[in-house]
């Protein structure tokens, strides 16, 4: 019996050394990639068919892509960066560049574009995401996907209002006009709304881009308590003032619990939404017809702007990278950037990648998609606040909160708001 | 003489053997638990937004916390509303259902069975199914109250989704793993001796006399067992806001354990982090001691007082 056991043990351990043996070839410099599809996913195996297109298309380097899900991977890429253990190339966020930048885990970028000119087609990214990977003048990461936010609207219910795809808004006061049209109320509970200015994704920061304003300076400083913040937050709060607060909650709620969005749940006639609604509802295979288009701007001097983001790519510096690897992780990163990857992982992950010209036809013959892709221009990113990188929202919710429920004013709440991230940043500049 | 010899050797094999069995739990306790502890306590002297090296500027982030942060104290005092509501209630219920549940009648174990179900139920699974439950506009217990709304003609409650109720929302939630305590309660219940009770009854006295005299003293060890333990879990209250109300509306369920997470996670403030886990030791350490003062006030049973 002791004998069958310690063979069933060597066994099992011969067998989990087997497992965790991968197949790189002994003669090649390994790089190791993290990415977000992992076992199981519905993109692993393009993303892993990708990765071996690569390796099999020379014989020096050998990429070991790892996946994690979406929500693990923020955690372990911290943690591996802060360990120094981070992967020779991976995915992060875009807007916080600059504190790895700083920190001095990211390798230059500019100094490799500069040896390889051709190596990456710089001008097909978006200006905007640059600016965002540059530190000190420098790039530290390069753009890899984009989102954007635009006006969805639903067809069917414009035809069922007499109205038609002429009529969708283009300003603030033609959205109102509009959206009232489209309000469908059966004694006081609400069928059916026009829009709601809180509903979706759409935010406070991003109609106050639209009507030139921001939530900090260019020091970082918030404002907030200008007469312009609060007119637009209370042009949000009033949009149907006709209902009540926990009316219109409650209405934009119902479906959210059972993971449905309003819009296309077909109960909100317009909404602000991101990209991915599109491929959302594509895949649902809804049967009502529905357009995009740009958000619409405040009438006097709006500005054509929406909130976007995206993932990095970055190459991470342990501080005892050979340069073989660094080598290897740059040829990498070119084939990640180049124009047919690029099209190629859109169209297995569904993401808009940030290669403009791979966009344009992955998109061609699509008229919603190159809709959403020509507001991709006009996207920007938050900016990122080292004393409160979740100013938009955490540190901002309750306020938004507190005016939306009518507990305080547009403007005791915006008061309320700039004096909390006047606290944390003078707590922030104790500690430096 | 040489036998002497050979049991000091096998005592001496012996203890390394146990040592041997104990040291993955050793290693566990020392890498795993001692080892982050100290280095958070080292953390809570520094700056360290977990990229770049920690700086150490000592007493910083304490002087922070205690005099110019906002948040700290209204986290703090939603806990200690949470703590000062959860825990005797917890008591109670737990209490009320060993009564309940100390009786022969047929089927009882199957009771106590579905009693203590809940506490098998994944915090997450529970509180997702609560927020169902209490959901406002089509949750089952509006739907239910619907008759007592209309017939005092008031607007529905806003549960979990309401600022003045949210905190009350997430303790009744709570109550409802209280068969935990309760098959603690009902043990103890049952090492009462038979005979006590039999001498009480030919004294005559009644079933309330007996439980006030008999069954609550003889539980003071469980009761205050549970009350403890009830303690130092409630300070650190997390999970069920962190789900069903994301700390929300307006920060009314926004928990000690919340902001301490939050400064981790979206401040990208270890150093701050680790300081407020340490505030937060040492008052559930001062709590818990004045907590354990009542300990004169426990009868146990078998013991000369």
């Amino acid at each position: 019996m002791k004998k069958f056991l310690s063979i069933l043990l060597l066994g099992l351990l011969s067998l989990a050394l087997y497992g965790c043996n991968d197949d790189t070839p002994t003669d090649r410099i390994e790089i190791t990639f993290w990415h977000m599809s992992p076992v199981g996913s519905a993109s692993f195996s393009d993303t892993r068919r990708i990765i071996t297109e690569f390796n099999q298309s020379q014989d020096v380097y050998f990429v070991k892509g790892t996946g994690f899900s979406f929500w693990d991977y923020w955690d372990k890429i911290a943690v591996a960066i802060s360990s120094r253990t981070a992967p020779d190339i991976g995915l992060s966020t875009i807007d916080d560049v600059p504190i790895r930048a700083e920190a001095g885990v990211l390798y230059n970028l500019s100094e490799l574009i500069e040896a390889d000119p051709d190596g990456i087609e710089i001008d097909q990214l978006y200006d905007s995401q640059l600016s965002f990977a540059t530190y000190d003048g420098h790039l530290y990461a390069l753009p890899f996907t984009a989102t954007t936010r635009v006006l969805y609207y639903n067809l069917d219910m414009f035809t069922a209002a007499g109205l038609s795809a002429d009529d969708v808004p283009t300003t603030w006061s033609e959205l109102h006009t509009v959206a009232k049209q489209l309000d469908i109320v059966q004694g006081s509970s609400i069928q059916q709304l026009g829009f709601d200015p809180t509903y979706g994704n759409a935010t406070y920061h991003g109609y106050l881009w639209q009507a030139g304003l921001d939530f900090f300076d260019e020091d970082l400083n918030p404002t907030l308590n200008t007469q312009g913040h609060i007119d637009v937050l209370q042009w949000m709060i009033d949009f149907n003032s006709e209902f009540t607060r926990s009316q219109l909650t409650a209405f934009g709620d119902a479906n959210t619990m059972l993971g449905i969005n309003p819009f296309a749940g077909e109960r909100v006639a317009m909404m602000i939404e991101v990209d991915s609604l599109y491929q959302t509802i594509k895949e649902a295979g809804a049967d009502f017809n529905f357009g995009v288009t740009s958000i619409p701007v405040p009438d006097d001097g709006g500005i054509r702007v929406n909130w976007g983001s995206g993932f990095s790519v970055e190459m991470y510096d342990n501080n005892k990278n050979t340069p073989d690897k660094k080598a290897g992780a740059w040829e990498f990163l070119k084939y990640l950037m180049s124009k047919d990857t690029q099209k190629d992982l859109s169209e297995t992950n569904g993401w808009i990648m940030a290669h403009q010209g791979a966009m344009l036809e992955v998109a061609e013959g699509d008229a919603i998609m190159t809709r959403i892709l020509e507001e991709v221009a006009y996207a920007r990113d938050k900016v990122y606040v080292p004393y409160a990188p979740s100013w938009h929202g955490n540190d901002w919710q309750s306020y938004y909160n507190d005016a939306l429920t009518g507990k305080k004013t547009a403007a005791q709440a915006l008061a309320d708001a700039r004096a909390n991230y006047l606290q944390k940043k003078a707590n922030w500049e104790a500690t430096r | 003489m040489g036998k002497t010899i050979s049991i000091i050797k096998m005592r001496k094999q012996e203890n390394l053997i146990g040592y041997l069995f104990a040291s993955p739990w050793l290693f566990g306790l020392i890498v795993l638990g001692f080892f982050p502890i100290l280095m958070s306590f080292y953390f809570s002297f520094t700056n360290y937004n977990m990229v770049s090296a920690p700086k150490i500027i000592w007493f910083e982030n304490y002087r922070i916390l205690l005099t110019n942060d906002n948040l700290f104290w209204k986290s703090l005092g939603n806990t200690l509303y949470h703590v000062v509501i959860a825990v005797p209630l917890g008591i109670f219920v737990g209490l009320f259902l060993a009564f309940l549940l100390n009786s022969k009648i047929k089927g009882i174990s199957i009771y106590r069975t579905l009693f203590y179900l809940p506490n098998v139920v994944s915090v997450v699974a529970m509180t997702l199914l609560w927020m169902w439950l209490f959901q406002p506009n089509f949750g089952l217990i509006n739907q239910l109250l619907k008759p007592l709304y209309e017939l005092f003609k008031m607007e529905p409650l806003g549960w979990y989704l309401d600022q003045d109720l949210s905190k009350l929302t997430l303790i009744l939630m709570g109550l409802w793993t209280a068969g935990g305590s309760m098959v603690i309660y009902l043990a103890q219940m049952q090492d009462i001796p038979i005979t006590l009770y039999e001498s009480a009854d030919i004294d005559g006295a009644s079933w309330f006399k007996k439980m006030i005299h008999i069954t609550l003293p003889l539980m003071t060890p469980s009761i205050f067992f549970n009350f403890i333990m009830g303690l130092i879990g409630s300070f650190q209250v997390f999970t069920i806001a962190y789900i069903m109300t994301g700390g929300g509306p307006s920060r009314s369920t926004y928990y000690y354990a919340y902001y301490l997470f939050d400064k981790m996670m979206n401040d990208n403030a270890m150093g701050m982090a680790s300081a407020m886990a340490w505030i937060l030791l040492v008052i559930v350490l001062i709590v818990t001691v004045f907590a354990l003062r009542l300990n004169k006030y426990v009868f146990y049973l078998g013991e000369d007082s």
